[in-house]
């Protein structure tokens, strides 16, 4: 499917022309990868929404019978999930993020654009994969937090949990490969001139954003990795058999989980950010404290997990440590509400429906931040946790704060994205309907959350005091499903009927607004040259200062004809879709425990990935990814790899942390009496020598020496190979000498578990060398083309690395048990 | 052109008052509303109290500051047209950035200070020579009550002195459930494998309820219990009481129901004292509640509902039906067998 | 894959040509030399019952050691631009923190099993 790189004709006037359906499965427009993910989040926002509207109607009254409780917690579920990971996360990053980021940093495109079509077409065949428990009457039922040992085989004998635990795995990877994609392109792909501290904030906030989803996700990944075992394997990572406990679920699911509200907050804070500047006519107060406060709550972000755990008992220490954390982390957010509101203080307001949903954030984030104040308490907390006062808090957040804020970017974003003004009339009575029906639904949760009223209960007794306020809530909550009519309503009808839109509809200040809505498919017909923030208010009206009231705006040069011609867009690839539908079918095989369906699925996404790797450019072309394009003056592909292997740092941390706790719980044989240090001082030996003969190789290849390249590649795969075998050997020997399987104890468990994924890792890098071997003995690898070769050994060199820990901790460390 | 400004500030207040309206007389009658958490009856709850009205003054302060800046700027800020003046384009203030970071941040350290000073408090890992330790075992979809050093196991309700420290031992038998009492200890959740504790001091007696609140399965929403917070008097005599034998009717309705529970499927999951339950090896007998003073509880079958012949009959003959998922089953006990067995179990007093 | 009218202006000063600093593959292969002696050193340690008392702390310095020397040279981190080690350090702290939590908090569990 390899094709030359295509000339644009100028007639061709926006990206959302041309193609066919053919053209919107094999895109690898970043545009129309947004189009995509916002069509399809919105169709999951109904989708939520209805989940919701059965919720309230089963809990208007004490007693009700409208859901059995099968149902009803089998919805109240998937609203959690269907909300977080199909509807906010994808319309932020997947959306906004896909759309925004190029235009706002003056690209033509991300760094990847075939990785990011196919996070896309993973992402909604995981989605699909959450939501097809609905179609066997067995959806997942434990609550989007999927507690453990609720979740384990014997509790939750059904598919419910598989469905949730493969759903959930397959939209992790689509989200980690589109994080890494949104990294690198903000890393390297910025404008000429534009600065960190240039950016429009919204790119601070997706940056710090596709960092937490970096580094969170691997957590979650190991957490469902072992529930799999637990369920499929017949392994005790969670049960409270020969000293495993369920704690430990809740420890790796919350290190991701709190992040992951950060992740899915502050795009939102990111887009508030764009959207008052525009509206006060003013510029973004305190840019500077702004964005190392984005830092700040990031970082912090990974320090206050527990706070979702102080009913767990968890010992004062930690209990007052993370309620230390979690007060401080509200420090940053606190700053970032009072810039906004000092943003709007002194300019000259426009209420726009946009304006007015960020306006309505910032009360409702503000009324959400200060209930989690007192979650943060954990004495408060033990009366408050798992009861109707955690649902208030977080919905305000979540509701109030990100989804308003998502709001307010669409109806401010809608004209540059389909060229089509929205309805203003209809917005604002979708905005007041809303601001009462949201604070009628929500505000009295925290009443009946004092009251006592736990969450998660399909039914409540009479006379507890609920009985008004859930039917108050419930009505109310109709009435906010009907605003929401209004707003598809208002989308749909904009298509067709909107007023057409200008580039600059609403007198903006960053460089999206500089070009045609919709844009051309290339973006950019000439890279815009950044001098300062807010770059395209300073080209209309000279500097960041000017309030733009006086005189008409500059409009920027317009393209010529031969510069557009001479503008070359990569061609669509039918790959991302099919290797998309090999980790699919990988994921059903599973769910059916159909092993063909597995291997199939492998096979498929094994050859599509090379066939892509491959596909351009062609051998014997130039390089496109030139170092030149790059801000920093990095490869994107280094920039790649290196976050790939952070990410991966807090995958194996994940695996590692697991390994020490349990083996000191563990019964039964140990690793003192099974661990061969001889034999696997050989190995670490070997696996040493191979990062050596990897470094040789690619000197052979800077220094043009094909030769010697291709041999030394030979010679790391063969060291590899020696590694693996001894891998094999090893595992064969506690297996036959020492009667030692996977789920023997949790030692062997975690042994083989930990052990086994670094082998899986030398293992792809031992596939990815020959591959490399291959391609250098067909003289296909010169030394411009050597950097291929050290993103090779980047990634080897990990795996080396890797293994020196796990030698260390698990071969040396051994644990001396008393007699 | 500004819209809707006074249908906003109409709005906001109006809807301000209403909630105020609804919430004062709500905490008014506060006390009569089972779970209510700002009602305290022990030290420890107290505490908390104390914690929660000083972290939503601050709150409120905080909120009443953010609402009128953020009004404020909207109402004067917003543009007329012919409105004479530049707009500030003022974006940075060293002093204010200072000021809107530190004082938050003292007011964060006036929560977190007693805020850790609670915890440490309330967690204590001695307890007093005298304390009563109570385990609490938590079972799909009920509560079950022992008190180790008196020799009585109950179930639904757990009774406990007044002004003394109760020390509560929690484990689980299957899934994390989380024993709630808002009104005398917070809450702590039950997880298998480990065992956690409340330590608290009850000063007035009366009859508390609880709840489980952590999602267990099927029928969380009907994992109930109360608690009674005896006069030691009393108390002593509840204990003194459930030590006895169970009640031997010689004839009656009660007599017949008797032999039918001896001979149903019934032993195999409750305990009668002398009657059914066998060792805890062959987990004969512990899969249900005990039953041995059954008919002098108020509630049943997870605290769902009052303790009376209907319910009880009703319950027996088709538990599923009035607690989806529940694990016990229909025995085919209908007509005057049933109600011979529900007046047996009645006489259980 | 497009063409710019202008060059990028690299405002960063992050920029150290790819080429320069380049070790050669002596350098190398002295540095495996020197990770085969670590390792060597590693397993005597493990041996020597002298030793068994500060086994953990050798080991986890010699662990780093080994680390930064694979880090620093084989994956040409300490000739690259900062950027590159900035990327790789914020995550293995976060890494190291992760463990060390998790060990810590499941210390104090281990004082909870079942009675």
């Amino acid at each position: 499917m390899a094709a030359q790189p295509r000339p644009i004709h100028i007639e061709q006037a926006n990206y959302l022309e041309g193609g066919g359906i053919v053209g919107w499965l094999t895109t690898i427009d970043h545009k129309r990868i947004a189009i995509l993910y916002g069509m399809s989040a919105l169709v999951f926002m109904m989708v939520g929404g209805i989940e919701a509207m059965f919720i309230r109607a089963q809990l208007i009254v004490p007693n009700n019978t409208l859901l059995s409780p099968t149902v009803y917690n089998e919805i109240f579920t998937m609203h959690g999930l269907t909300m977080i990971f199909l509807v906010l996360m994808p319309l932020e990053t997947g959306f906004f993020g896909n759309f925004l980021i190029p235009l706002q940093i003056g690209a033509r495109d991300v760094a990847f654009p075939r990785l990011n079509a196919l996070s896309y077409w993973v992402f909604i065949l995981g989605a699909i994969t959450l939501n097809l428990g609905w179609v066997f009457g067995s959806a997942p039922d434990a609550g989007w937090f999927g507690y453990a040992n609720l979740t384990s085989r014997y509790y939750s004998p059904g598919p419910n949990i598989d469905f949730f635990d493969i759903g959930l795995l397959i939209l992790g990877v689509s989200s980690v490969m589109g994080a890494l994609n949104f990294f690198v392109t903000i890393i390297n792909m910025r404008a000429p001139g534009m600065t960190f501290m240039r950016m429009p904030m919204f790119i601070w906030a997706v940056l710090v954003t596709v960092i937490l989803i970096l580094l969170a996700f691997p957590a979650l990944t190991v957490g469902l990795i072992f529930l799999f075992m637990d369920r499929y394997f017949g392994t005790n990572y969670y049960q409270v058999i020969a000293g495993a406990t369920p704690i430990l679920w809740q420890h790796l699911f919350w290190i991701f989980g709190h992040p992951e509200v950060y992740i899915m907050a502050l795009p939102a804070f990111g887009m508030i950010s764009e959207v008052i500047p525009v509206f006060s006519r003013k510029p973004l107060f305190g840019y500077p404290m702004m964005a190392y406060s984005l830092i700040l709550i990031a970082f912090l972000s990974y320090g206050v997990w527990g706070h979702h755990m102080f009913a767990t008992g968890m010992g004062p220490v930690a209990d007052s440590a993370f309620a230390i954390t979690s007060m401080l982390i509200a420090i940053p957010t606190g700053v970032k509400v009072f810039s906004w509101i000092a943003t709007v203080w002194g300019g000259r307001l426009r209420f726009t429906t946009s304006m007015l949903f960020a306006m309505g954030f910032l009360i409702e984030f503000t009324i959400g931040g200060l209930s989690g104040i007192m979650h943060a308490s954990a004495p408060i907390d033990l009366e408050q946790t798992d009861s109707y006062f955690i649902v208030a808090h977080f919905h305000y957040v979540l509701f109030g704060g990100v989804l308003m804020g998502i709001l307010a970017a669409f109806y401010y974003y809608w004209p540059k994205i389909t060229g089509r003004m929205l309805n203003e009339t209809l917005g604002k009575w979708h905005f007041w309907i809303t601001a009462w029906a949201y604070n009628a639904t929500f505000f009295p949760m925290h009443f009946i959350g004092e009251l006592g009223m736990p969450r998660r209960i399909y039914t409540y007794a009479p006379n507890m005091g609920f009985d008004f306020w859930n039917k108050f809530e419930s009505i109310n909550a109709f009435i906010l499903g009907f605003a929401f009519l209004l707003f598809f309503i208002n989308l749909a009808w904009s298509t067709t009927n909107g007023e057409r839109a200008s580039s600059d509809p609403w007198d903006a200040r960053t460089l999206e607004w500089s070009i045609p809505s919709p844009p051309p498919i290339y973006n950019f017909a000439i890279a815009p040259a950044v001098n300062s923030r807010d770059a395209w208010w300073v080209m209309k009206y000279g500097n960041v200062e000017s309030h733009g009231l006086d005189g008409t705006a500059a409009a920027p040069p317009p393209a010529t004809a031969a510069e557009i011609a001479s503008i070359h867009i990569p061609a669509p690839s039918l790959f991302p879709i099919l290797i998309a539908l090999g980790i699919f079918s990988m994921g059903i095989g599973m769910l059916i425990a159909w092993y063909r369906m597995i291997l199939i699925g492998a096979a498929l996404m094994a050859f599509c990935v090379l066939s892509m790797a491959f596909e351009y450019p062609r051998w014997g072309e130039e390089d496109e990814h030139a170092v030149s394009e790059s801000f920093l003056g990095l490869d994107m592909r280094k920039v790649g790899i290196w976050s790939f292997i952070g990410s991966e740092c807090v995958f194996f941390a994940s695996l590692i942390s697991t390994y020490m706790v349990y083996k000191a719980r563990s019964q039964g044989p140990f690793d003192a009496q099974i661990l061969s240090i001889p034999l696997t001082s050989f190995s670490t030996f070997i696996l040493l020598m191979s990062s050596l003969l990897m470094v040789l190789a690619l000197a052979g290849f800077q220094r043009n020496d094909r030769f010697w390249g291709t041999f030394w590649l030979f010679g790391t795969a063969f060291f590899g190979c020696i590694f693996l075998g001894g891998q094999v050997y090893e595992f064969g020997d506690f297996w036959l000498e020492h009667g030692m399987v996977f789920n023997t104890n949790l030692f062997s468990q975690c042994f083989y578990t930990l052990v086994g994924f670094h082998g899986f890792h030398v293992f792809i890098g031992v596939v990815w060398l020959i591959t490399m071997a291959i391609a250098g003995a067909l003289g296909k690898i010169d030394s411009k083309r050597a950097l291929s070769v050290e993103i090779c050994g980047l990634y080897w060199h990990f795996v080396d690395i890797v293994w020196v820990v796990i030698f260390t901790l698990v071969y040396l460390m051994r644990t001396i048990k008393q007699a | 052109m500004a819209p809707g400004k006074p249908i906003l500030k109409i709005t906001g207040m109006l809807g301000a008052l209403v909630a105020a309206v609804l919430v004062l007389t709500g905490r008014a009658n506060a006390d009569r509303y089972p779970l209510d958490t700002l009602s305290p009856k022990s030290d420890l709850t107290r505490e908390i109290l104390w914690l929660f009205k000083e972290v939503t003054i601050l709150d409120s302060i905080v909120l009443a500051v953010v609402v009128v800046a953020l009004g404020l700027a909207i109402f004067v800020f917003s543009s007329r047209t012919g409105e004479p003046g530049a707009p500030s384009v003022k974006h940075s203030d060293m002093w204010l950035e200072m000021a809107w970071t530190i004082i938050p941040a003292l007011i964060l350290i006036a929560i977190t200070v007693p805020t850790v000073r609670t915890i440490v408090h309330t967690q204590p890992d001695r307890w007093p020579q005298g304390a009563l330790t109570v385990r609490v075992v938590a079972h799909q979809w009920w509560w079950e009550f022992q008190y180790p050093s008196l020799g009585v196991t109950t179930a639904d309700e757990v009774h406990i002195p007044a002004n003394r420290v109760v020390h509560f031992e929690l484990v689980s038998e299957d899934v994390i459930h989380s024993f709630f009492m808002p009104a005398i200890g917070g809450k702590r959740d039950v997880v298998p494998g480990q065992v956690n504790q409340i330590t608290l001091d009850a000063d007035v007696p009366g009859e508390y309820w609880g709840q489980c609140t952590e999602f267990c399965g099927i029928e969380h929403a009907d994992m109930r219990f109360r608690a009674f917070v005896d006069t030691p008097g009393d108390f002593d005599k509840w204990v003194a009481h459930q030590l006895e034998p169970p009640v031997k009717p010689d004839s009656g309705p009660a007599a017949d129901g008797a032999k039918i529970f001896a001979n149903a499927p019934c032993a195999i999951c409750h305990t009668i004292k002398g009657v059914s339950g066998f060792s805890k090896e062959y987990n004969f007998g512990f899969r249900g509640p005990d039953l041995t003073h059954f008919g002098e509880r108020t509630t049943m079958a997870g605290s769902i509902m009052d303790n009376t012949p209907e319910n009880v009959a009703k319950w027996i003959e088709n538990p599923d039906a009035l607690k989806p998922g529940v694990k016990m089953p229909a025995l085919g006990l209908s007509g005057p067998e049933l109600s011979e067995l529900v007046a047996y179990l009645e006489s259980l007093k | 894959m497009s063409d710019h009218a202008a060059q990028p202006a690299h405002a960063v000063g992050h920029h150290r040509a790819e080429e320069a600093h380049h070790p050669g593959p002596v350098t190398y292969i002295v540095i495996a030399i020197v990770l085969t002696i670590l390792t060597a050193f590693e397993i005597g340690v493990f041996y020597a019952p002298f030793l068994q008392a500060i086994l953990v702390p050798l080991l986890i310095i010699l662990a780093i050691c080994k680390f930064y020397l694979v880090a620093a040279y084989y994956m040409h981190l300490h000739f690259d631009s900062r950027v590159f080690t900035a990327l790789f350090m914020f995550p293995l702290w976060l890494a190291m923190l992760i463990v060390a939590s998790l060990m810590l908090l499941f210390l104090y569990l281990s004082h909870h099993l079942v009675t």
